[in-house]
């Protein structure tokens, strides 16, 4: 049988060769998936417990970049992955809520909240028990199950997987923004899982089964590169920090408060903060480093930080035994 | 409420006589299939016109070689086709269709880890990082992918339904795999969820309809310790998740498994009143199927 250490080291052979050629040559992704920027702005902004206003939090946060929100459709994409009533796996119902009447207030003409959970078939089930449920209940949000959403084939605008082609949900064709609202967490598997790892919950379960196997067997940081590279709407990214997860995360870590919203529209820039903000080293996770050259920006000093100080946040997230590397920060 | 369910589901069959996810998208296999069971389960309906149009999309949609892809812009041949099979074999005069289906089941195999994993298998000295058995042999979702024990369950309950017509092939020994993967993917108090009990040690918790339909596959083998543990486990989980799915199927499987489902038949009926099973077409199906006569459709 694979073993954790096994498995990492397969895939990090796979990976370091798909990642080493990605350095080499921009051949990787197509000309139109580059969006890197000479700068990114991330805001940081506190937010003590879920009771605080986070309405306004989020607002502020929003207002921090140019976001075009007038009449737009925005597709919120929570972390509903799992749920289990002693554990912190997803991302709160009270930031969804704030986000929904956040941008709502913005002029947005709807606010749609779509999740493909990447286990659960059981949509009703992780939205009643979850608590998200009542807020669409009470805000008369919709909400689309993205495992069954129809879908559209696309051409992968990047080649780390060798997929060449993914079904997407068409709700996604359908909007003009995408917010990534992933809770902040070590992974067991990725070393942590944040706005762009949140995206593995756009691929329909219908097509590609629960879990999303297709996409774990072409390796997931490759995954989370051709993911990324190939949506075709703008994203930003609210990340909910204020109880995160440290440990055996996604779903069996241990809660951890760190009283804190991340928000950004370059969602490499937001993984990198809320890593540096877990005091993990972005760089060290593959597909961050990665996506570096071409999605985003990693560099501290390429990062415009606004809001709160990130030092005031930062604190030590545990990582499982096989990810210490990962907690030395260069940078 | 089988009223309102039932007047949704109809409302929600599309021009081309097929159903979707929820109203108003495009129809597909699994939404079909399971709309097609439930009109066929329902206790004094007829609803002729819409079981002939939906049948219709269903067999034209059959591929030569008898499977089903998910839907019009998925070209790929998929898990739904022990659904849609099921579906026909509902119908008194489309068993045919549902063989030519059970023929294709039997050519997929879920994928197994290749010499370089198998290698390093044989050399594992360190922590496992999960503890199935990678080499047991069931069904995946999509073509090439790992085996897992949803696609593996629907399978089974549709080859056993019908293997005394594929004496000539591999059936009773796939079957047999299919029923040893499941039992390995047991959660440790019983249930299963999507395949994977433990991870890095630490138990992981089974579903309630994927051990109910797990239990279904199973269900010649009723006295078993497993299936007794999974039922008891499967009773504990409808209490907690109170979902349409999850009590949809959980009657289902429970009636096949002669246990008293009077109590959770009123649940089912009260929780409708909360969500509507977010108008999602399996769901609403399934509940039909749990208040009428479904449990017939999936004996074995």
């Amino acid at each position: 049988m694979l073993n954790r250490r096994e498995f990492i080291k397969v895939s990090a052979l796979a990976s370091l060769s798909a990642v080493a050629d990605g350095c080499r040559s921009s051949a990787r992704w197509d000309r139109d998936s580059y969006r890197k920027t000479a700068t990114s702005r991330v805001a940081i902004l506190g937010a003590e417990s879920y009771q605080a206003s986070l309405e306004e939090i989020i607002r502020r946060g929003i207002n921090l970049f140019k976001l075009d929100l007038k009449n737009k459709r925005i597709v919120l994409k929570p972390n509903l992955v799992e749920f289990d009533p002693k554990g912190v796996i997803n991302t709160h119902p009270a930031v969804i809520e704030a986000a929904v009447t956040s941008f709502r207030s913005l002029g947005a003409r709807e606010v749609v909240v779509a999740e493909g959970p990447g286990h659960r078939r059981d949509s009703e089930y992780l939205l009643t028990a979850s608590g998200v449920f009542d807020v669409i209940n009470q805000h008369r949000v919709r909400y689309v199950d993205l495992n069954t959403d129809d879908v559209r084939l696309i051409k992968l605008r990047s080649s780390f997987t060798g997929l060449g082609q993914l079904y997407l949900p068409e709700t996604l064709f359908n909007a003009d923004l995408l917010v990534s609202m992933p809770k902040l967490k070590t992974h067991h598997w990725a070393g942590v899982t944040l706005s762009l790892k949140n995206m593995f919950g756009v691929v329909p379960g219908a097509v590609y089964g629960w879990p999303k196997n297709t996409l774990h067997w072409a390796g997931i940081h490759r995954s989370i590169l051709d993911i990324n590279s190939s949506l075709p709407i703008p994203q930003f990214a609210i990340v909910d920090g204020i109880v995160g997860m440290e440990g055996n995360g996604p779903l069996q870590g241990q809660a951890k408060h760190s009283g804190v919203v991340i928000l950004g529209d370059d969602l490499v820039a937001v993984d990198a903060t809320a890593a540096r903000l877990m005091k993990i080293e972005p760089r060290k996770i593959e597909y961050l480093e990665a996506a570096d050259r071409f999605l985003g920006n990693i560099p501290y000093e390429k990062i415009e930080l606004v809001g709160e100080p990130l030092e005031r946040f930062q604190q030590d997230y545990r990582v499982i035994e096989n990810f210490q590397e990962l907690k030395v920060l260069t940078g | 409420m089988i009223d309102t369910a039932l007047a949704i589901l109809l409302d929600a069959q599309n021009q081309d006589g097929g159903w979707s996810s929820v109203k108003g998208r495009k129809s597909n296999t699994e939404s079909t299939s399971f709309a097609l069971l439930a009109l066929n389960s329902v206790e004094g309906g007829t609803f002729n016109r819409q079981k002939t149009t939906g049948l219709r999309w269903l067999l034209q949609h059959q591929k030569e070689d008898g499977s089903w892809s998910f839907n019009d812009t998925t070209e790929q041949s998929s898990w739904t086709t022990p659904v849609a099979a099921l579906a026909l074999m509902s119908f008194q005069d489309q068993r045919q269709r549902a063989l030519k289906a059970a023929k294709w089941i039997l050519t997929q195999e879920g994928r197994k880890p290749g010499w370089v994993a198998s290698l390093l298998v044989r050399l594992s000295v360190v922590q496992k990082m999960t503890e199935l058995d990678p080499y047991l042999s069931g069904w995946s979702w999509t073509p090439g992918a790992f085996s897992w024990v949803e696609p593996t369950s629907y399978s089974l309950i549709t080859l056993k339904k019908l293997k005394g017509s594929l004496a000539e092939t591999n059936c009773e020994e796939r079957i047999r795999q299919g029923e040893m993967l499941i039992y390995d993917r047991m959660c440790e108090n019983g249930g299963w969820n999507y395949g994977n009990s433990k991870v890095l040690g630490e138990t992981l918790w089974p579903y309630p309809d994927v051990t109910a339909v797990a239990l279904i596959a199973l269900q010649d083998r009723p006295t078993s310790e497993a299936n007794q543990k999974s039922l008891r486990s499967l009773d504990a989980m409808m209490r907690e998740a109170g979902s349409g799915m999850a009590l949809s199927w959980g009657i289902l499987c429970l009636t096949l498994y002669d246990q008293d489902i009077r109590e959770w038949k009123k649940v089912l009926l009260r929780n409708f009143e909360k969500t509507r099973f977010l108008g999602e077409t399996k769901t609403l199906a399934l509940s039909l199927l749990a208040l009428g006569n479904g449990p017939s459709l999936f004996r074995i």
